[in-house]
């Protein structure tokens, strides 16, 4: 039998195929991937970084509204790749939650213990009639007391996994092969290693060399745990540094 | 001679003031926190901050101040973080600490006093007593033992300080206080704000200068005569 389209399960999250599966989950993957960017996050020793492409389609806009990487709270960011609107809910849900959680125990939101939370709430999406999963792939990363250095992926089925490396969006599986031969020997990466292997990931990825304005780049540090998007600047001598390694 | 009640609530007394120079804000405070007469705390820290750039000092109840002061470190993280995305101002902070203060006032008694520093208008100063009266001021004094340094101030202050003639006259005030104050004591605390930052500074008792029936300061007997043996039983 045919089901091409899914038949009539496109409609009603709640149930599943005869195959076992949720069409509308499924459908929520491609629309992360419709959206047309990629993104790559990479853990380090003792630092992490996520690195998406920064397109501004309308030369009327104004490049600095434009934005994927959001920071959550003064330690925790978040890069958004998918349906900027959906982003930016699930961002202010996101903030709201991290400032009562630090108001309400005395201490900061972790980073797994935030990318739980959304996971949840993508979950329980999965499972109403009534609303719609988000289109949204969540890369969470912060600097834990115990655990140090934590990229996290949520994901609009619900999943969500610690990463030493991780990708999303249209070209997620080529940067997923880039990824796991250049950290195949389970390498530490210094700082500007980390760095560096996100930039060129993307780059090898989407074919193209790129000026610092065509990317946003995202890093915790160890010794400086708070996020922070890096300045056009810092791009530019990582930039730089990759293309005289080559 | 009454009994000494530990789970009594924990008053601050306290001496806080808070000053404006030429380029931010000095504020100071004791470090006394009693219940009835026993001291329970000597070290404490009453100026607490909000946000990057603005504090608070806190007198009073200390566990109604504390709330107030998580509270609006909570909003205003909220406001700046979520909405604005940039500091807050001071005015901003100030004006929290007044609605928790104004619309709780039968269930407070705090008084406190903002102070920071932001890029619109520089260094400032309100006082938040107890009511939840808001008014910006070159200088303010809040706690039981501002009662002996209006006169002080007074004569003292004047407009256009620099950051340590600032300080100077923060920290001789809450020595002054200190003195004359049974509620306040322990150690003087000053925090700067200005446009390149915070510092925090510690004054302890031997570095504060002495007024005119005041014992120096010295060492234990107890280090002098040597401790006793303990009791072999």
């Amino acid at each position: 039998m045919s089901r091409g389209s899914g038949g009539g399960y496109d409609r009603h999250i709640t149930i599943f195929s005869p195959e076992g599966r949720l069409f509308q989950v499924e459908y929520a993957f491609k629309a992360v991937k419709s959206a047309g960017n990629t993104s790559i996050g990479v853990r380090g020793k003792d630092s992490v970084c996520v690195v998406t492409q920064k397109k501004v389609p309308d030369k009327l806009l104004d490049q600095t509204s434009v934005t994927h990487l959001f920071p959550i709270t003064k330690y925790l960011g978040l890069l958004a790749t998918g349906i900027t609107a959906d982003a930016r809910t699930l961002v202010q849900q996101a903030r709201n939650e991290a400032a009562e959680y630090r108001f309400r125990y005395g201490y900061e939101m972790p980073v797994d213990v935030l990318s739980k939370w959304i996971a949840d709430k993508s979950q329980v999406y999965t499972q109403h009639a009534s609303m719609r999963p988000l289109g949204v792939v969540s890369m969470v990363l912060g600097i834990d007391d115990e655990y140090g250095p934590q990229l996290y992926k949520c994901d609009p089925a619900g999943h969500y996994f610690g990463h030493k490396a991780a990708s999303a969006g249209l070209k997620d599986q080529e940067a997923i092969n880039f990824l796991e031969k250049r950290m195949k020997n389970d390498p530490s990466f210094t700082y500007a290693e980390t760095v560096q292997t996100a930039i060129s990931a993307l780059q090898s990825v989407l074919q193209e060399d790129f000026k610092a304005t065509e990317i946003e780049v995202g890093v915790v540090q160890m010794d400086n745990p708070e996020f922070r998007v890096l300045s056009t600047e810092e791009v530019d001598e990582h930039l730089t540094s990759i293309s005289e390694r080559d | 001679m009454d009994q000494v009640d530990f789970n009594a609530p924990h008053s601050m007394g306290t001496t806080i003031i808070g000053v404006t120079y030429n380029g931010g804000v000095v504020l100071g405070a004791d470090s006394r926190t009693s219940t009835g007469v026993y001291v329970a705390n000597r070290a404490s820290d009453k100026i607490t901050k909000l946000t990057d750039n603005v504090y608070v000092c806190r007198s009073g109840s200390a566990a109604d101040s504390q709330v107030v002061s998580d509270y609006v470190r909570y909003f205003l993280h909220q406001h700046t973080r979520i909405q604005l995305g940039q500091p807050a101002t001071v005015k901003v902070a100030a004006n929290l600490v007044r609605l928790l203060a104004y619309n709780n006032k039968n269930n407070l008694q705090t008084g406190l006093i903002v102070g920071g520093w932001d890029k619109y208008e520089g260094g400032q100063i309100y006082g938040v007593p107890l009511g939840g009266t808001i008014v910006q001021q070159p200088f303010a004094i809040g706690g039981s033992g501002s009662s002996y340094l209006y006169g002080f101030f007074d004569q003292a202050w004047k407009e256009g300080m620099t950051q340590d003639e600032a300080e100077e006259l923060v920290k001789k005030a809450v020595s002054l206080a200190i003195a004359r104050d049974g509620a306040s004591g322990g150690v003087v605390r000053t925090v700067i704000i200005n446009s390149e930052g915070v510092t925090r500074n510690f004054y302890p008792g031997d570095q504060l200068p002495i007024w005119h029936d005041e014992l120096e300061s010295h060492n234990s007997l107890l280090d002098i005569l040597g401790a006793p043996e303990p009791m072999n039983i």
